[in-house]
């Protein structure tokens, strides 16, 4: 109802139904009632998307990537929730070990957009450069695995790259949910 | 900023869940609705001011909130298909003393509030109710027979 109802002589200004004004509108409630029947299929659709894992912490959000020459190994989330940690393991092969120490390149989007709080165990020396960082690990023999903790603090797609020195470039690509 | 967005996110997605759950807010709020209205009112407030506690933040999260209430007043007075899509319509139930089933079983009424809102009018028996209305806020406003 308009404020020009107001100006109007004092009347009802809605159907009625038998002697009282009601303003009932079946056919727009009954459009509603299929809308609520269409959106609660939509929601337990859009739960068992999550329950999946397609919004993140779950097995479709989970991967795993492989560089071609075996010498690193990654496991992470291919789909972040922005605001919800997240842990990304490096499992060093044999050969990523070289004089007792494991060079690892880390690209900026895993530092920053991907929000990156720490790595474990703490790297001997951090080398900044090539748009990244270079990590230095001591190292002795395999299994050999490095942690870092993610934080991401706003939604989007990003693009990463991680190296192990001697080894191929790992690409691999997260999108953060809100 | 992020506050703001998630505020008008979160009052946006808390009103269209409400509305699509069911008509029976306000008089009609058994203890059973009030845990729904509590946890879902709970889990939102977590995404909407994060890990800013500030006063400031949580100011200006409230005040977006009443802004955006405001707004939606505005549009429904404006517009009333607006209120339609927000509140719904009344619907009848009783017509003429006889019974609306179309209404009854969309709404999932059951006999039970019926009655309740018959003794509220001083009406002892439902065969007396002559209009049985469902209003937008969940009320059932009930009208007796002439000669009961």
């Amino acid at each position: 109802m308009s404020e020009e109802a107001f100006l109007s002589p004092v009347e009802d200004t809605v159907p009625k139904t038998g002697d009282v004004a009601v303003g009932e509108d079946l056919e727009f409630q009954r459009a509603w009632w299929r809308f609520e029947r269409g959106i609660w299929i939509f929601f337990l659709l859009l739960l068992i998307a999550d329950l999946l894992g397609l919004f993140g912490r779950g097995w479709l959000a989970k991967a795993k990537a492989v560089d071609q020459s075996q010498t690193l190994s990654l496991d992470y989330e291919r789909i972040e929730r922005a605001n919800t940690p997240s842990i990304m393991t490096l499992h060093f092969g044999r050969a990523a070990i070289q004089n007792g120490k494991v060079k690892v390149f880390v690209s900026e989007e895993i530092i920053k957009p991907l929000g990156a709080q720490r790595i474990s165990p703490q790297p001997e020396s951090s080398t900044i450069g090539d748009g990244g960082i270079t990590y230095t690990f001591a190292a002795t023999q395999p299994p050999a695995t490095a942690e870092i903790a993610l934080l991401p603090s706003f939604p989007g797609a990003h693009h990463f790259r991680i190296q192990v020195a001697g080894g191929q470039p790992i690409d691999g690509d997260v999108v953060v949910v809100p | 900023m992020a506050t703001i967005v998630h505020a008008v996110a979160g009052y946006f997605i808390l009103l269209f869940i409400v509305r699509v759950l069911a008509r029976r807010a306000g008089s009609q709020m058994t203890l059973f609705e009030f845990v729904i209205v509590f946890l879902m009112g709970g889990i939102i407030i977590l995404s909407t001011v994060g890990n800013d506690r500030s006063v400031t933040n949580c100011t200006c999260a409230v005040i977006a909130v009443g802004l955006l209430h405001r707004a939606t007043a505005w549009a429904k007075s404006k517009s009333p298909r607006i209120g339609a899509i927000l509140d719904g319509t009344p619907l009848v139930m009783i017509r003429d003393g006889e019974w609306q089933q179309e209404v009854i079983r969309g709404m999932k009424i059951r006999p039970e509030d019926l009655e309740a809102a018959a003794r509220t009018a001083n009406v002892t028996r439902v065969e007396d109710i002559d209009y049985a209305i469902l209003e937008r806020n969940g009320r059932i406003s009930v009208f007796p027979k002439k000669d009961a």
